[in-house]
């Protein structure tokens, strides 16, 4: 699909103005098609998305442009609806054990992948035992399961070493734990021609341009009644939006945040702005003096002007937070100890017998929007006595520097969350795989294992309130605000919601056409 | 023009000669570079989680775990024998890569340069002849005005006036020339025209001081004082003459378009090469930078040897320096 045979090329450097055609010979995938999947027919809803995907596999990709495509190809075992909470998806149903060790999932039966073969329990046994084997990068949401069994066609076992009340969120809470098919694996197609069982099939791949995703006929839920979906890939958000407005396209996420307001009131198109599941936070180096000082962290947190970085980084789109979890989720929180209190801040400092210092802040060029924040911060920190630099390397560099605690104050995000156990556990545990801060706490750790565990959703609720509650006073991470996922699309479609988990599924948008 | 096949022969060796040692340099060049840039493409590659075994793993399989040297060589063998390795992201081979997206830079560097030449061979010309008076001064302003004109600027304020507000051609995508000419039309314009327009105004005042320095040549004095009419002495003297370091400038201009409109391809979203350079820069995708600045840079050479044999075709004396 996505290889392209070429000849005019070199010539046309050569002076001939060719402009690239495709031989005679091979496929021509320019414009071809794929030789699988059932059409529908109906309209064409064209959309474009900030990038291209890296590669189509969805169990070694890690790229948020990627999941955009794939969340239409793909189907998880159990999928979460508009609320977050999982629903059924290939498994119509499930068990849990007495013991919460054993869950029985039952199939959803007549279920076909694109190519039109069977979708079996079989298949769904060799996804999670890829990514378990291969250790391929999303294998630690499936750490606690020690064995998966297809008892029949259309039963599947899941084993896990200990309770596991996250399981099913890590099952379906994104694509990256899709069920994807043996053949499509093993032949090395799935990076470029990815068969599925979802609403839509990959009909063509556009190198640089876009993306055709063909409805698919036969489609285990709500038929579909769009023909097709074409993704383009607009990186740069006046151009896209200038496409929205002019018509060349239906739908778009690339949305400069300081034009929102202005699309709000303009009543030719649809503006959805809602809280999403990721968070920004602001770490301070605990392994370090003088933060190793609970009071200094608390009084930085008292400096932080909120409001302010939320105005110069997401013009007033994103909510201000100081827990991880938003508002909008059930396991939400309520706390709301920090705001700005310059006094207090000094107090405490004073307490702690701080009077100043410098302090090198980590963001990153990769995120412009820690590198906003961390002006806004240098600014409110200039009272107390702390000169901060910024700096501001590359990504890789960034991590580097985190993990060797090269830094004073970090600022960065965590995106793609549901669970509380995604939140806390591994930022915030002595033993957490992302604890850079080097935050230890034996209550809290104590608190986040009984977590883990704890399959009573109220008691567990507790266990990570409290949890919460102590992170944020002793100011593990600081938190700053929760962004907002911002689509909008044109009148003519309908059907479309926008999800707090960033998710874009078209299989239920119909189109009208002009 | 007389010709002298062997003359001719040794120019060319001496030229291709000259371009393959350019070409080794590059590619060095681009090795030491990738090197020295910060940051480790295997954990990028990776995200932020990932465990051990499957960095390590990755880092094996890259070849980034074998001695610099041996790195380098294996990196110039199969360079030159079309293998330009496989991208960190896709897993695609960079070769195929890099020549899907050359047929879209190509197209649109060609327009672009069309639509410069238009304007700038008459202007530069019609300034040069008429050096001092209003006219030129016009020119004169109005290329150095289009000089200063940051590219994306200039592609916003074309989607905004015919895409938003006029609603005639569409802002962003591509067609291929072969599948649909008027759609290809209809997306090209807009890029080619931000490119051309910049690049017209370099070429314009390249050609102008061109003219004018052909026109206070001897030869041309001479012409003049024997008589012959001054559209005749311009068309065969000056004109003529002045194609040698035009033709320097169009070479060098359509060799920088097609290596460099990374920000017109990103503004109108055009699938060219400038589009998979800045994707790539943006995921530290080593291989496909340096894939893509081998590329930009041969092609560089390859446009450089076109423009020297047109001069030694056209002025013979070059063939003998």
């Amino acid at each position: 699909m996505k290889r392209r045979t070429f000849v005019g090329g070199f010539l046309a450097v050569a002076g001939l103005a060719a402009t690239g055609c495709s031989t005679g010979e091979g496929v021509d995938l320019s414009g071809g098609q794929a030789d699988f999947g059932n059409p529908t027919t109906g309209p064409v809803l064209r959309v474009a998305i900030g990038g291209e995907p890296d590669q189509l596999d969805p169990h070694s990709s890690s790229a948020y442009f990627t999941f955009q495509v794939l969340e239409n190809i793909f189907d998880t075992l159990v999928q979460p609806d508009e609320n977050l909470q999982m629903q059924p998806s290939l498994a119509e149903s499930w068990e849990i054990s007495d013991d919460q060790l054993t869950y029985t999932f039952t199939l959803r039966q007549g279920v076909s992948w694109h190519d039109g073969s069977p979708f079996t329990a079989e298949d769904v046994v060799y996804s999670y035992t890829r990514l378990i084997d291969e250790e391929l990068s999303n294998a630690y949401k499936l750490a606690a399961v020690s064995e998966v069994t297809a008892p029949d066609d259309h039963t599947v076992v899941i084993t896990v070493s200990q309770p596991t009340p996250s399981l099913l969120t890590n099952l379906g809470g994104f694509k990256g734990l899709a069920i994807v098919q043996r053949n499509n694996v093993e032949s090395g197609q799935i990076a470029n021609t990815p068969i599925g069982t979802g609403p839509f099939y990959l009909a063509e791949y556009a190198s640089g341009d876009r993306i055709t995703l063909r409805g698919n006929a036969d489609y285990w839920g709500e038929p579909v009644t769009l023909g097709s979906v074409e993704i383009s890939f607009i990186s740069e958000p006046s151009t896209a939006l200038a496409a929205l407005r002019s018509g060349e396209i239906d739908w778009t996420d690339v949305v400069p945040p300081q034009t929102v307001e202005e699309l709000r009131r303009d009543e030719s198109l649809v503006l959805e702005s809602l809280q999403s599941t990721d968070y920004w936070y602001l770490a301070l180096n605990l392994k370090k003096d003088p933060w190793s000082d609970v009071r200094v962290r608390q009084a930085i947190a008292y400096a932080i002007d909120r409001p302010s970085i939320l105005q110069a980084v997401a013009y007033g789109t994103a909510v201000e937070n100081q827990l991880a979890i938003p508002e909008t989720s059930p396991w939400y929180t309520p706390y709301d100890t920090y705001r700005l209190d310059l006094d207090r801040a000094r107090e405490l400092l004073a307490e702690a017998g701080f009077s100043g210092a410098p302090m090198e802040l980590l963001a990153t060029s990769e995120y412009p929007e820690t590198v906003v924040a961390a002006q806004v911060i240098a600014a409110n920190l200039a009272p107390l006595g702390i000169t901060v630099q910024i700096s501001q390397p590359d990504f890789s560099t960034w991590l580097d520097e985190q993990n060797q605690g090269n830094f004073d104050l970090l600022m960065m995000g965590w995106l793609g969350n549901i669970d509380p156990d995604d939140y806390y556990y591994s930022q915030h545990h002595s033993e957490g795989g992302s604890n850079a801060q080097g935050y230890s706490n034996p209550e809290v750790d104590e608190l986040l294992d009984a977590g883990q565990v704890e399959v009573d959703v109220e008691a567990r609720k507790e266990l990570y309130a409290r949890a919460a509650t102590i992170i944020a006073d002793e100011c593990s991470y600081i938190y700053l605000y929760n962004p907002s996922v911002v689509q909008t699309w044109l009148p003519e479609v309908s059907g479309y919601t926008a999800r707090a988990d960033g998710a874009i599924r078209f299989g239920p948008v119909t189109l009208q056409e002009s | 023009m007389r010709f002298a096949p062997k003359q001719f022969g040794l120019f060319l060796a001496r030229r291709l000669a000259y371009s393959a040692v350019v070409l080794l340099g590059v590619i060095v060049v681009v090795f030491a570079l990738v090197q020295l840039v910060p940051g480790d493409p295997v954990r990028l590659a990776l995200g932020t989680r990932y465990t051990e075994e499957a960095y390590q793993a990755l880092r094996t399989a890259s070849g980034l775990d074998r001695p610099l040297v041996e790195q380098f060589f294996s990196y110039l063998g199969n360079a030159l024998t079309g293998d330009l390795g496989v991208s960190f992201r896709s897993g695609d081979p960079v070769t195929v890569l890099l020549l899907e997206r050359l047929p879209a830079t190509i197209s649109l560097a060609v327009v672009g340069l069309l639509i410069a030449l238009v304007i700038s061979v008459p202007a530069g010309i019609w300034s040069a002849l008429h050096e001092g008076k209003v006219s030129d001064v016009i020119v004169r302003l109005t290329s150095q005005f289009g000089v200063s004109i940051p590219d994306f600027w200039m592609g916003m304020l074309l989607i905004l006036l015919f895409s938003s507000v006029l609603g005639w051609l569409p802002s962003s995508g591509y067609v291929p020339l072969t599948e649909d000419f008027g759609g290809w039309a209809r997306r090209v314009i807009m890029p080619g025209l931000t490119i051309g327009v910049v690049a017209a105004a370099i070429m314009t005042r390249f050609i102008r001081s061109a003219v004018l320095e052909v026109s206070a040549m001897p030869y041309v004095r001479t012409a003049r004082s024997k008589g012959l009419a001054s559209a005749v002495v311009t068309r065969r003297h000056i004109l003529r003459n002045a194609l040698v370091p035009v033709l320097t400038i169009v070479g060098i201009q359509f060799a920088t378009i097609l290596g460099g409109v990374i920000v017109v391809e990103v503004v109108f979203a055009w699938p060219g090469l400038g589009r998979l350079v800045y994707d790539a820069v943006a995921a530290r995708d080593y291989t496909v930078i340096q894939g893509a600045v081998l590329l930009i840079a041969a092609m560089f050479l390859l446009i450089n040897l076109l423009v020297d044999v047109l001069y030694a075709i056209v002025d013979p004396r070059i063939r003998l320096e």
